[in-house]
């Protein structure tokens, strides 16, 4: 196409050959260009740019605060990601993939204990093998690390004891692989063998040898890490249930299972500064931790975030190796790489927590959820990661989206000699939120009503308040539960199909971000800063710390300066590799990337932006209020004749100092209650998904296939629809791997069984059903263009769909996961036995009629569907709070007005006898409370 | 994980194979057979018994015929789940084993002499050192099974090839050629109650191809596999089923991945066809009599009890399959 308005003086045709095509390296006009090859102006993309500010894009949600920054250039539109084109060729560099001049080869010696004493450790024959250059033990690092401040408990490599099989005693560099190899045989070392714990319940029990020490915080002498307390609400409610459902979960401990194994290289400068390459998602950390344990300050350090080939969480915590690397590099005077292999991936892990979780719930006789009782005991392996902060998600990231009359969670995370769990796609939200999900749909069944209808008549409005404390602002959950009802024909299927095919629902809740940075105080320093800068040749270079992990984060950023500044998004230039030169970014976890940094990314832009108006406005005589930004070009909005180019505008803006700079910050609102752990959970705003899944059982052998799924997903707005379907799609094959087929296992003597990707489950492409991504716009109000993740939330209705569908298929509720055919092989032998049916394809399929409950709740829901609608556009802002269901007043405190309200985060001590299995942690005394160390 | 160093020998004649063989025989030099590599090189990366010398078949001419009545040890099962002439009991076998990746370069001979696997066994250094070796990779320190504590000294580890059994139902038989000539046996006699000694071969030995005979080749059957996955996972548990159709006396049934070897149950079969054939309640009691039969121990994915379980689906399934 030609025409229009050229955007550059100077453009020919020169640079096609004769027979049309461009020649390779020209492009069509001389630099400074400002389009590669698109010299003309396009016309403005009305189908993206919002009806609020003139589009024709609709906005059923509602308006929001950034409409007035959209220019229909990128946003809402389906982009590659934009490292793609360095990942399919090949060139995107991974953490084995870099290569200093120089190097040698770091290894390390793993502990074959699983709990053991190092009496002594002796390295003179290590030292003596020709071509070992250095070598470290626990005594070159005495400082202690961790990723959370409150409980950092690791070093680089073990000092005193070693705490599970394969955890880090010691380490060597030497000038090949073999040598290195060869030198980890030469160690002698005395060691002192220890009674190990696997099993988290023996962990709350006193230990001669706890696994660490906590000194006067200590719980007795039990391995509990922590322990969490929380009972909101009224809890009289539960005590005459209408209905309930109670269950007892087992689930098995899953691994993150990314492509590429963790690998990094340290290299100490001329200058005596530190370079690290590592493969990181949160590399701020890192960077803090290396300063910590190598006594150097953090401007000495540079942390190089290589591409990152997959994180999942698996990548977030600071790691032993990545000190190794460095303290080697820093002992031989040479660059350091040490690259793992898949089982030392397995030793590191960090991945889900195996969980026994217990869930009661209570309906009343209108179908409302008088109450959640939750009791999780998560088994922590060797050390703390983010451990704390998963012991309250178990509970907390269950109060919602339901309203409910109370809630009691008790939790308990204990150290095991197992390596170590952390955080994982969905931290701490997950196995609950499949336990309380398949409970919904056991009270359905008791209640005879439509599961779906269920949570439709029970959702929290948008704009409300959980019973923990939470705002909720933007809420999709309804549209999302018709969506999928709709798109899955589920009125036709439910428990309506042969035995062997069933259909399930499972919703999920998830933070978009933490609301509270995990290291500092978050009213001195923001969560998130972006730096822009805009030099002569009209190229963005944007600063970032955040960490593109795979999920796109530096393509979010791209888009949004993109599409604040109207600028093709090749023009847009990402740097987020080096904490040199880019500003400190908290990382890739809690799947606050997006929202926070395309916050301030586009602060950052929106300062550049009325710069550059200012300029024009210098240069036409027009007001911005008059102006119109688009494609390269400023104009005129009643007559874009009168225009000029952005590069004119830009070098006009430059005249008096050069480069345009801005920097733009975000920092979450203060938010949430004041009781103890009520900062667990807060976010600036959180998503919302239902899926439904269909799978085919074969009831003789107990194979389970899912077939198909339809997921909604409430992302707020899709700044790239494409890379929320991919996100959709993925976390629904790691979710379908945890509730089919993936699981640690650990075996009779305690040891990890399978520590590679052929025993380790994880689906293939054959595992895989038909996704049907359905995406749900409700325009978050703090939200990036109304953004709100997409990278975790996804992942946890596919699980609780999945059970629900096996119960639908055969009518036997399972609560082990992963449902691999022998477990459930085994509930469908236990039902034949109890029933007396002796041919498993004999099994009666469950049904349902419709109890007079149902239509009080479909009418219900009704109701509440125009109340969302309303307070989704703001139409109707009243306040409105878990309770109102219940009929609560929202204006009033509840403690005024209900006796007996509680927000407790100690349990009474009447309440002690009753608690659940994580709960006993409960029984036990801090050392400081029974006289012991101070 | 870093490959041990070994020399490599490619002959490129069956002769020059066993000759190499036998002079290394003679030099006191332990060495392996290797043919597409993707069962030993793993296991060479492991650590898992390496050997200081390796002599690849890959040279060796005349050696990957593929026709209805022999298939030379370095066919590639890519080559077998092509129906151009394979008996179409072998193809479904062929087709089911690993990926379709693993399956361009894995063959024949490779499949039948797999090693057995023990998740004991196929791990790291590191690993086994963890658990003090196995007695199937003891590096000399006599460690016992971890299997099977303070057994016998049978290797329990598990046989999980996917043609064998197959092949077992079509009767057909191995010739192994070694620096002391050729013999042929039926592949029932091949395999050797052991996890570590697998089958019959001596050192210096190597299985040169399979036949099978004119009259046994008019056999149809079914081959029912036990997977977790759909691709790449082996064998949990495998029957394969075979007769001239519509002679039930006729019916052959084999089972693989349940124990060290992969086993045909004639017996078993037998009783059931001393009693009138009686459809599918014989076909019943006759997995009931087979899953009796197998004995697995807890060295796979899945548990040994839901394994023995399901013999009795497969074995049921194989021959209903058969039959219709």
């Amino acid at each position: 196409m030609s025409g229009g308005y050229r955007q550059q003086p100077g453009g020919s045709g020169q640079t096609t050959r004769k027979d049309g095509k461009r020649v390779a390296g020209k492009q069509s006009f001389p630099p400074p260009g400002s389009g590669g090859s698109r010299p003309h102006m396009k016309p403005r993309d009305l189908d993206f740019i919002p009806e609020s500010v003139g589009g024709k894009e609709e906005q059923p949600a509602g308006s929001h605060i950034h409409d007035r920054a959209r220019t229909g250039t990128t946003v809402g539109k389906e982009i590659p990601l934009v490292d793609s084109n360095a990942k399919v060729t090949g060139q995107a560099w991974y953490g084995d993939d870099v290569r200093l001049p120089n190097e040698i080869i770091g290894k390390i010696l793993r502990s074959p204990h699983h709990y053991a004493r190092i009496k002594s450790i002796d390295t003179s024959r290590v030292e003596a093998l020709p071509g070992v250059l250095a070598v470290a033990t626990g005594e070159d690092s005495p400082h202690r690390f961790g990723v959370l401040p409150v409980t950092k408990d690791e070093h680089a490599m073990a000092v005193e004891k070693v705490r599970h099989v394969g955890d880090l005693v010691a380490c060597v560099a030497a000038v090949d692989e073999a040598t290195a190899l060869e030198a980890l045989n030469l160690f002698d070392i005395e060691w002192e063998v220890l009674e190990p714990v696997f099993d988290p319940k023996k962990g709350l029990e006193d230990a001669d040898e706890p696994i660490h020490w906590r000194g006067k915080y200590h719980l007795s002498k039990t391995n509990v890490q922590k322990r969490v307390f929380q009972e909101f609400g009224d809890r009289s409610l539960v005590d005459k249930p209408h209905a309930e459902s109670h269950g007892k979960w087992s689930m098995a401990g899953v691994h993150h299972g990314f492509t590429e194994p963790h690998a990094v290289v340290a290299h100490w400068g001329p200058n005596g500064r530190l370079q690290l390459y590592t493969p990181q998602q949160v590399p701020h950390y890192t960077h803090r931790a290396l300063s910590t344990v190598l006594d150097v300050p953090m401007h000495q350090i540079n942390v190089i975030r290589t591409f990152v080939g997959g994180g999942f969480g698996g990548k977030s915590d600071p790691f032993p190796h990545e000190m190794c690397a460095a303290i080697l590099a820093r002992k031989a005077g040479r660059p350091v790489r040490i690259t793992f292999d898949r089982e030392e991936v397995y030793w590191i892990n960090r991945g889900r927590h195996p969980s026994h979780i217990e869930v009661k719930m209570t309906a009343d006789e209108e179908a409302r959820i008088s109450g959640f009782d939750i009791d999780a005991l998560i088994d922590g392996g060797g050390f703390a990661s983010f451990g704390h902060v998963t012991s309250y998600y178990n509970g907390v990231l269950a109060t919602a989206p339901y309203e409910l009359g109370s809630f009691h969670y008790t939790g308990a995370r204990v150290w095991t000699n197992k390596p170590a769990s952390g955080a994982m796609r969905g931290h701490g939200a997950v196995n609950t939120r499949c336990a309380v999900e398949v409970g919904l749909d056991e009270m359905a069944e008791t209640m005879q009503v439509d599961p779906i209808d269920l949570r439709l008549a029970n959702l929290l409005p948008p704009h409300s308040r959980t019973i923990s404390g939470f705002r909720i602002t933007s809420n999709g959950m309804r549209e999302a539960l018709e969506k999928v009802r709709e798109g899955s024909n589920w009125d036709e299927k439910f428990r309506q199909m042969p035995l062997g095919k069933g259909i399930g629902i499972g919703c999920g809740f998830f933070i978009s971000g933490s609301g509270l940075p995990i290291h500092w105080d978050p009213n001195r320093f923001p969560h998130a800063t972006v730096h822009i800068q805009v030099d002569m040749d009209g190229g963005v270079t944007v600063h970032t710390g955040a960490a593109d992990i795979g999920q796109g984060s530096t393509t979010a950023v791209a888009q949004v300066v993109s599409e604040v500044l109207a600028l093709p998004i090749e023009m847009i230039h990402v740097r987020s590799h080096e904490s040199d030169t880019s500003p400190v970014d908290l990382g890739s976890y809690s799947s606050r990337v997006t929202f926070m940094n395309a916050n301030a990314a586009i602060r950052a832009a929106l300062e550049v932006r009325e710069q550059l108006l200012n300029a024009a406005w210098d240069i036409l005589g027009y007001h911005p209020d008059n102006l119109v930004l688009n494609d390269r070009r400023i104009y005129y909005k009643h007559d874009p004749a009168i225009g000029v180019s952005y590069l004119k505008a830009l070098h006009k803006a430059q005249e008096d100092k050069g480069s345009l700079i801005a920097s733009g910050a975000y920092r979450s609102p203060p938010m949430g209650g004041v009781h103890k752990g009520a900062a667990a959970g807060l976010a600036p705003a959180y998503s919302f998904s239902a899926y439904v899944a269909e799978v085919d059982v074969d009831v003789e052998t107990g194979m389970i296939r899912c077939t198909d799924v339809w997921a909604a997903h409430d992302c707020g707005k899709a700044l790239n629809p494409m890379a929320v379907k991919g996100q959709i799609i993925g976390s629904c094959h790691m979710g379908l791997g945890q509730v089919l087929s993936e699981k640690m296992v650990y075996g009779r003597t305690g040891h990890l069984q399978n520590a590679n990707l052929l025993d380790y489950k994880i689906p293939s492409v054959h595992e895989m059903p038909h996704v049907e991504p359905i995406i749900i716009e409700s325009c978050d109000p703090e939200g990036p263009f109304g953004a709100k993740e997409a990278g975790e939330g996804p992942l946890l209705p596919i699980l609780p769909a999945v059970v629900n569908a096996v119960y639908d298929a055969i009518g036997i509720r399972l609560r082990d996961l992963p449902l691999t055919p022998d477990v459930v092989f085994k509930g469908i032998e236990k039902t034949l036995k109890n029933s007396g049916v002796d041919d498993p394809l004999d099994l009666p399929s469950p049904r349902l009629t419709h109890s007079s409950l149902q239509p009080t709740l479909v009418a219900r829901a009704q109701e509440h569907k125009l109340r969302d609608k309303a307070r989704q556009r703001t139409e109707d802002t009243s306040p409105y709070v878990n309770g109102v269901l219940f009929g609560f007043d929202p204006t009033i405190p509840l403690e005024d007005q209900v006796e007996g309200w509680r927000t407790a985060t100690e349990p009474d001590p009447e309440q002690l006898a009753e608690l659940g299995l994580a709960g006993r942690a409960w029984l036990k005394k801090e050392q400081r409370e029974m006289g012991g160390e101070n | 994980m870093l490959m041990p160093p070994f020399v490599l020998h490619n002959p490129t004649t069956v002769e020059e194979a066993c000759s190499i063989a036998g002079s290394l025989l003679e030099k006191g030099e332990d060495f392996d057979w290797v043919a597409g590599g993707t069962d030993l090189l793993p296991n060479y990366k492991w650590h898992l018994n390496p050997k200081p010398h390796v002599i690849s078949l890959a040279r060796i001419e005349g050696v990957n015929t593929l026709s209805l009545h022999e298939i030379g040890c370095m066919a590639r099962l890519a080559d077998l789940t092509v129906e151009n002439g394979i008996h179409p009991l072998i193809v479904e076998a062929a087709s089911k084993v690993a990926s379709s990746l693993v399956r361009r370069n894995a063959t024949l001979g490779g499949n039948l002499c797999l090693d057995t696997r023990c998740f004991w066994y196929n791990q790291g250094e590191d690993w086994r050192r963890s658990i003090d070796w196995c007695h199937k990779a003891d590096c000399g320190t006599g460690a016992d099974c971890r299997v099977v504590p303070n057994q016998n000294t049978l290797c329990v580890a598990t046989y999980q090839g996917d043609i064998a059994p197959t092949l077992m139902v079509l009767d057909a038989e191995v010739h192994l050629i070694g620096p002391s000539g050729l013999r042929t046996m039926p592949l029932q006699e091949f395999y050797q109650l052991d996890g570590m000694k697998k089958n019959v071969l001596e050192k210096g030995e190597f299985l040169l191809k399979i036949t099978i005979s004119e009259s046994s080749a008019a056999r149809t059957g079914s081959y029912q596999k036990l997977r977790v996955r759909d691709t790449w996972d082996f064998p949990e548990a495998g029957v394969a089923a075979s007769w001239f159709a519509g002679d039930v006396t006729s019916l052959k049934v084999a089972t693989t991945a349940l124990e060290s070897i992969p086993r045909c149950h004639s017996d078993e079969v037998a009783t059931v066809l001393e009693t009138d054939w009686d459809g599918m309640n014989s076909v019943k009691a006759l997995a009931a009599s087979i899953r009796k039969s197998v004995k697995p121990v807890n060295n796979t994915s899945l548990p040994p009890r839901y394994r023995k379980s399901m013999v009795r689906v497969l074995t049921k399934r194989a021959v209903e399959k058969m039959l219709e």
